[in-house]
């Protein structure tokens, strides 16, 4: 409302200078003759919105009343008298000269005449009946009344006609001034609707010259009226908006189109540039070839500056919400916040508050090379809370702001800065949870004032960027630790599984897939099952709870599971759940390990040392058994000696008997046989087991054989009695004949001596698969159930009852039971006591499976 | 005094060999045996075989011993390995013969044990 008040026509202190300066815009009106027409089209104008950048005008200045001074009363008085003393004068010089009325009537009627065009109607009748009444009189003295009274009647006659003249003339005169004051009056008011405008107005004509300027106008392009004249539209409009504009105006003039509106830049008296909303419309009534055009602008700085603090919100909050991290958001946010305020320079500068200190992070300029050494020095620059603008900005938190650098501020860089060409800077803080953070400077090269809603526009700016960058701090290191251990996951050599609630295979590692050779499908559907089995399985052995029924922490389980390639392994599994937020067990994560080649390795080891272990036993069995071995051969062998020895040694002294001598010679000779038996079936016994002894392989019939050890045993024996029940169609064997007559001989000589009451043996001899079996069966004495087990057995001899008396090496039947393996063949005994023992043995029967009988034939 | 062995060379050797020396020797063939005649007939001293069937002539002496702990008892074995003679003299036999022995040896280890008949 400022130039509403700067203007002319209004307020009552300038009201004396009104008819002045109305008589110049009147006249100025004047020579413009088709003004009042385009005048008249202004009240069809829109009203702007002040929002548009217009304003309504809420009064509109009325018609100026016409109140002329009023002449004293003084002067009235005597304007008014006037008459009546011409009159009377005229009287006085007629009667006074003598003269006729004829004479003076003339002289009557100019004063009438007059006093009808100075005064009112009435004065000039009350001035011709006095002039009638000065002509009468003296012709009623006279008496020369006739000539007088016409006289006086053409008079009044006269008076009448002149007034009623004067009056029409009056009247006409007056309708003329008020139409014109009327007519006046109008065009003031719509020249002050013109010039109080809050929008630019002007007229222009086809070619853009402007005809007629609004002072409004001249203020939005900053140029005085006058010289806003000399210009075309297009020379005050921005070179990049000229092309635009003149075709718009092409197209008004050719009246394709009647009315134009645009947004444009123009260029103000300072060269300054200023966004204005203009529109252009064909003036009604206007004639082809005469172009007239109406031009409206008004200055949108305003709106358009909102709509760049607005535009640089939106632009800031782009950046924010597009999802990248604050390290790549930054140069986008400070190369936003300089576009939409018109900076040249940004730096973003983080508070360490460890070190009380501002240091920059981050830098944005839009010439690379102009502002390095500012760049330098701030690098190396740590600001102190506080300590110069930015210093406060982070001490207050509030935006800051220095116009100009030329006229001083306490901008710690201001000499670098003003080298660089820059004027101005503006600070705002960086504010996350009420905290300062970091302070954002932008520095221009011009110098600028910062605005209130710039100041409210920055301060938002700086809290959005604040928590942006605790937002992205924070994903920052959620991304980060989701990294590391996805890599943990993925790198890992352990395998790891993650498993649902239900048991299901959630996610496996490479490490795990490849350990068992399936894909993750394989080993989701088949393999992790199978897994899950094992385990339970093996936690059952260990007396551990099933995978899903409650882990144990830590606990591992070795299961054994095949591989994608069939190859068995050995696998380590440790279950851990991972609880939900709830605590209970939302899924598990279960660590496998391939120990197959640990697993082998120890028990290839237990092997090795159950092995050893054994060998070792082996051995001290061996050596036991040598030791004792020993043992039994000395003493069988001192035993037979003490006999030799001591008889002889009676012999050898003499004075002996010669039965004596004969008796002792006969023990001394079978003690010595004894011997010389013991050491011939010990030293058969180590060569077969050795192996050294040789076994000539022959065709053998074995019951020849049965036949000749009969007829051997029974040479010296009569108490027993022989029978024998001989298979004649036994096949002939493969063995040594020698050996098996030794083997017989033995069962049978076992027979006899284990007889000692006479009795039968018995010799049976059958086939059975692939076989000969043959018994030796005596009715002895028979073996106890305890010794049984033991009779093949070196130095195992019965020496219970009446068997202990038997004399023996206790090596034979070991020696028998080594010759029938060495056959291929398997010896056992049955036997009880009182009843007798019956020896059985076999020995495979000869591949050509033939009895001796065929081949005796053949 | 008694002779206990299932050796009966070994037998008739000792018996041969006592008796001229002036002594009445009693036969046992086993430990049972000798336990058994040990215990009725009392003899001066036993002279016991080891390796007999049925109890051995360790085990024999220990019941003989545990009836008559003064009956003195000379273990002769062909088991005459060092070691044995230390188990022997460990179950509490009065002394050790070995076998094979020189006759002479018989006689004195039974004279310093038993008093000439």
């Amino acid at each position: 409302m400022r130039s509403w008040r700067r203007h002319p026509f209004l307020g009552s202190a300038r009201r004396g200078r009104e008819s002045r300066a109305h008589g110049r815009e009147r006249d100025t009106f004047a020579k413009k003759g088709s003004c009042e027409t385009a005048a008249g089209t202004l009240g069809s104008l829109r009203t702007f919105h002040p929002a548009r950048g217009g304003e309504v005008l809420e009064v509109l200045p009325a018609a100026r009343p016409r109140n002329a001074p009023k002449p004293s009363w003084t002067v009235s008085l005597v304007r008014r008298a006037t008459p009546f003393f011409a009159i009377a004068a005229v009287y006085a010089i007629q009667v006074s000269a003598g003269a006729g009325p004829v004479l003076a009537f003339p002289l009557y009627l100019t004063v009438i005449l007059l006093t009808a065009l100075q005064l009112s109607r009435v004065e000039s009748l009350a001035t011709a009946f006095l002039a009638a009444i000065a002509i009468l009189v003296p012709s009623v003295v006279g008496g020369d009344l006739a000539p007088a009274l016409l006289l006086a009647i053409v008079l009044l006659v006269a008076a009448f006609a002149i007034t009623e003249v004067v009056r029409q003339v009056r009247a006409t005169a007056d309708r003329a001034q008020r139409q014109s004051e009327e007519i006046a009056a109008s065009e003031e008011r719509l020249r002050l609707m013109l010039e109080a405008a809050m929008v630019g107005l002007a007229l222009v004509d086809g070619e853009g010259r402007w005809i007629q300027v609004n002072e409004r106008l001249g203020t939005i392009l900053g140029r005085p009226q006058a010289e806003l004249l000399q210009l075309p539209l297009e020379a005050v409009t921005a070179e990049k908006d000229r092309a635009v504009l003149n075709e718009a105006l092409a197209l008004l003039r050719s009246g394709d189109i009647v009315r134009w509106e645009a947004e444009l830049s123009q260029v103000r008296g300072d060269g300054t540039r200023v966004p204005v909303a203009i529109a252009i419309g064909a003036a009604p009534g206007y004639v082809p070839g005469e172009p007239l055009l109406l031009v409206q602008e008004s200055d949108i700085s305003a709106r358009k500056r909102l709509d760049g603090l607005r535009d640089c919100l939106v632009s800031v909050r782009h950046v924010i919400v597009g999802g990248l991290t604050w390290e790549q958001s930054v140069p986008q946010l400070l190369s936003s916040l300089c576009a939409y305020l018109d900076q040249d320079l940004a730096q973003f500068w983080v508070a360490d508050p460890e070190r009380q200190a501002l240091r920059v992070r981050h830098f944005w300029h839009r010439d690379e090379s102009t502002f390095e050494p500012l760049r330098n020095q701030s690098r190396a620059a740590s600001i102190p809370l506080g300590v110069g603008l930015l210093g406060r900005v982070w001490q207050s938190g509030v935006v800051a702001a220095i116009e100009d650098l030329s006229e001083g501020g306490d901008y710690a860089n201001v000499d670098v800065a003003r080298v660089a060409g820059l004027k101005s800077v503006i600070a705002f803080p960086v504010v996350d949870g009420g905290a300062v953070i970091g302070v954002v400077e932008l520095l221009a090269g011009h110098s600028r004032k910062i605005e209130d809603d710039e100041v409210t526009m920055l301060s938002t700016v700086g809290v959005e960027i604040g928590q942006f960058v605790r937002r992205s701090d924070t994903a920052q290191a959620l991304r980060r630790s989701e990294a590391d251990h996805r890599a943990i996951f993925e790198r890992s050599p352990i395998g790891i599984a993650r498993i649902s609630g239900d048991g299901d295979l959630v996610e496996a590692n490479p490490a795990l897939l490849a350990m068992l050779g399936h894909d993750f499908q394989a080993m989701r559907e088949s393999a992790w099952p199978d897994l899950l089995r094992a385990y339970d399985q093996a936690a059952a052995r260990q007396r551990g709870a099933p995978l899903l029924a409650g882990i144990a922490t830590g606990a591992s389980v070795q299961v054994r599971a095949s591989t994608g390639a069939s190859k068995w392994l050995w696998l380590q599994l440790t279950a851990t759940s991972i609880p939900d937020s709830n605590g209970r067990p939302e899924h598990l994560l279960v660590m496998i390990e391939d120990v197959t080649t640990v697993r082998e390795t120890s028990d290839q080891l237990a092997e090795a040392l159950e092995s050893q272990r054994s060998a070792n036993a082996n051995l001290e069995k061996l050596d036991h058994t040598k030791t004792e071995f020993l043992s039994i051969v000395s003493h069988e062998f001192r035993t037979a000696l003490t006999g030799i020895q001591g008889f002889s040694e009676l012999i050898r002294d003499g004075g002996l008997e010669p039965d004596e001598v004969r008796a002792y010679g006969g023990y001394i000779f079978n003690d010595a046989d004894r011997i010389n038996r013991l050491i011939g079936d010990m030293l058969d016994l180590d060569r077969m087991e050795s192996g050294r002894m040789s076994m000539r392989s022959g065709d053998v019939d074995i019951n020849e054989v049965l036949t000749e050890a009969m007829a051997r045993a029974g040479t010296g024996v009569t108490q027993v009695e022989f029978k024998s029940d001989l298979d004649p169609r036994l096949p002939i064997v493969a063995g040594d004949r020698d050996r098996l007559i030794q083997v017989v001989s033995n069962l049978v000589n076992n027979a006899i001596k284990y007889s000692p009451d006479g009795g039968t043996v018995t010799l049976s001899t059958r086939s059975e698969g692939g076989y000969a079996l043959v018994s030796v069966a005596d009715t002895g004495l028979g073996i106890p159930p305890d010794e049984i087990g033991h009779v093949f057995e070196r130095f195992r001899r019965v020496r219970s009852g009446a068997a202990q008396s038997i004399p023996g090496t206790g090596l034979g039947l070991t020696i028998v039971k080594q010759i029938v393996e060495m056959h291929g063949g398997k010896i056992w005994v049955e036997s009880a006591v009182g009843h007798g023992s019956a020896f059985h043995f076999t020995v495979p029967l000869a591949a050509e499976n033939v009895t001796p009988l065929q081949r005796r034939h053949a | 005094m008694l002779v206990a062995d299932d050796n009966d060379v070994a037998q008739r050797l000792c018996k041969r060999v006592l008796e001229k020396a002036g002594y009445v020797v009693l036969i046992a063939a086993d430990g049972l045996q000798a336990v058994d005649v040990a215990l009725a007939q009392r003899p001066s001293m036993i002279l016991m075989d080891v390796a007999m069937p049925g109890i051995d002539g360790l085990e024999a002496m220990r019941r003989i011993k545990e009836a008559m702990p003064t009956m003195p008892i000379v273990i002769a074995s062909a088991h005459s390995m060092a070691s044995d003679r230390e188990r022997f003299l460990a179950a509490g036999a009065d002394n050790v013969l070995s076998k094979p022995f020189r006759l002479a040896d018989l006689v004195a280890i039974v004279g310093t044990l038993v008093k000439q008949p």
